[in-house]
């Protein structure tokens, strides 16, 4: 009886309270509904519906697609934000951990709220650019468009990728900037020759996770991207409420969670490759 | 120039928190710039909203059993994954991470699903168990940052004075990962308070304020919702600088702790 005999329990709750409903959805996923009742059968109605119905596809290539946005996004920006938080003196680095983690406990409807009283025709960003002169008419397009559903993801998310590559960079031995800095580079050389490669373990690490959590948002883009915030995620939530058909949004959440992680593993993938290979 | 970098960044972070309590405080029944005066009669209508205070007590007990069972789970799991004779070390670090890997709302769907084709019913219990299921990659996270950094010497000291195992983890552990203890506890309460897309799958006749404010702002936003919101956050920043408080008098007091737990192992095996 040693410790790692505590890994038991946990992964006897995980396995039960996440793996097995996940792997029931293949069950689910070959039954049919007959007369408003699930019944088990062995048909593949619901993966030949899913890979012929182009909106399906187009969900889930949707799904990735702000997936990958969001990872872009929160990488250019993440980066500035992990070098800063970096140099922060020892005492200081506490209270840069907590104020970057603390907007992560805002609930997710404080947040979308939140941007709808920022973004709207009379909020405040709309203000000030009508106050200012820069504009004549409110800017529409900053709510309920894709940019908010970007936007959002982007706010989201980027904490998980700051601390990602902050790690990352606080892992990264100082002299080898400072000497490439001796040598002439510019703090730019540096940090693409030094900095970027030495740290696309924590890029690589970041981009999977923000990838699988932005592709997989729901309630963001629904509330806040107007028109253009039909998901996936509500496509399957639909099929599992309204519509009963329960095979098909089984399939439907397999599909997707294939994509998520076949993408966005091949992204961090490319993510390390494309840092290691300034090296 | 990284002074300026931060400042900008906590700008855009804050920026949406700060306008909420702003018009939370504005004399105004329409959302706009400019603001219209300052007023506190949105929060006196909260105080009188019954419906508010039910749905506030309802999250609040919810969130309690989460920051509990959240804590257990990630010590467990920390203890497990920092421990030098655990084999498939990745294998079971991954599995823990699968809660917040995969989408919660593909999580909870999928649980509603199986738990109502086997006949559980959805509830408070549920809520608080998919909950508690999503705070643990937090928790483990944390508390396990923690035992890695502690010297190993105090432990095998102990050990080596005799001590069971039960007795080095309660008088030499415990007391130097009591913070990241109390920390994974907060991590639990505030993910709970603020988490809706569990909510809306599993609560079933249990109403927490999250799914309240969500059937509420959905057809109109109003002023009393940002008094709200502002109720919301204090209270998250309450238990935030409650538990960072505690870590600090704990964190100064810690090395005289430990050192004081050592010899009372050696007592207690004597």
């Amino acid at each position: 009886m040693t410790r790692a005999h505590l890994a038991l329990p946990v992964g006897l709750f995980v396995g039960l309270g996440a793996v097995a409903p996940l792997l029931v959805l293949f069950v689910f996923s070959v039954f049919v509904v007959d007369d408003f009742e699930l019944k088990p059968a062995f048909s593949p109605r619901a993966w030949i519906e899913l890979v012929t119905t182009p909106s399906y596809l187009f969900l889930i290539g949707k799904a990735a697609l702000s997936g990958a946005v969001a990872a872009l996004t929160t990488s250019l920006l993440g980066y500035p934000l992990a070098l800063a938080l970096a140099r922060l003196p020892p005492a200081w680095k506490g209270v840069g951990l907590v104020v970057l983690l603390t907007p992560l406990y805002t609930g997710e409807i404080v947040r979308i709220y939140a941007w709808r009283l920022v973004l709207g025709s009379e909020g405040l960003v709309n203000a000030a650019l009508l106050a200012s002169g820069t504009v004549a008419q409110p800017v529409k397009w900053l709510l309920f468009s894709p940019f908010t559903t970007a936007l959002a993801l982007t706010y989201n998310n980027l904490p998980f990728m700051a601390l990602a590559l902050w790690v990352a960079i606080e892992r990264v031995d100082r002299r080898l900037i400072e000497a490439a800095r001796d040598l002439g580079a510019r703090p730019l050389q540096a940090f693409l020759k030094v900095t970027l490669p030495l740290t696309a373990p924590g890029l690589a690490a970041g981009v999977f996770a923000v990838f699988a959590l932005a592709a997989g948002e729901m309630l963001s883009p629904s509330l806040l991207g107007g028109t253009s915030g039909q998901t996936a995620m509500a496509m399957i939530d639909n099929l599992f409420g309204t519509a009963f058909d329960w095979p098909m949004a089984s399939a439907l959440a397999l599909g997707l969670l294939a994509c998520l992680f076949g993408v966005g593993a091949a992204l961090a993938f490319a993510a390390s490759r494309f840092a290691g290979a300034r090296a | 120039m990284s002074r300026a970098v931060l400042t900008l960044y906590a700008l855009f972070l804050y920026l949406p928190i700060v306008v909420v309590a702003l018009f939370s405080f504005n004399d105004s029944e329409l959302m706009a710039f400019p603001l219209a005066g300052f007023t506190l009669r949105w929060y006196s209508a909260l105080a009188g909203n019954a419906a508010f205070l039910h749905g506030f007590v309802t999250s609040f007990l919810i969130a309690q059993p989460v920051g509990v069972l959240g804590a257990a789970f990630g010590l467990a799991a920390a203890l497990a994954v920092t421990s030098e004779h655990m084999r498939w070390r990745l294998g079971f670090a991954a599995l823990v991470m699968i809660p917040f890997l995969v989408p919660k709302s593909v999580l909870s769907i999928a649980q509603a699903m199986l738990m109502s084709r086997v006949g559980l019913p959805r509830g408070a219990l549920a809520l608080i168990l998919a909950q508690t299921l999503v705070v643990i990659p937090f928790t483990t996270a944390l508390i396990a940052a923690v035992l890695v950094r502690l010297d190993k010497k105090l432990e095998e000291a102990a050990r080596d004075l005799g001590a069971t195992p039960w007795q080095s983890f309660r008088l030499v552990l415990l007391p130097q990962i009591k913070p990241a203890l109390s920390g994974a506890y907060s991590v639990g309460v505030i993910l709970s308070l603020g988490d809706l897309t569990i909510s809306m799958f599993l609560a079933g006749r249990t109403q927490p304020l999250s799914l309240m404010v969500a059937s509420e702002f959905r057809r109109e936003l109003r002023p009393d919702l940002n008094a709200m919101q502002v109720v919301v956050l204090a209270l998250t920043a309450v238990v935030l600088a409650v538990s960072e408080v505690y870590r600090r008098r704990r964190a100064r007091v810690r090395r005289g702790r430990s050192v004081a737990a050592a010899a009372a192992v050696v007592e207690a095996v004597q």
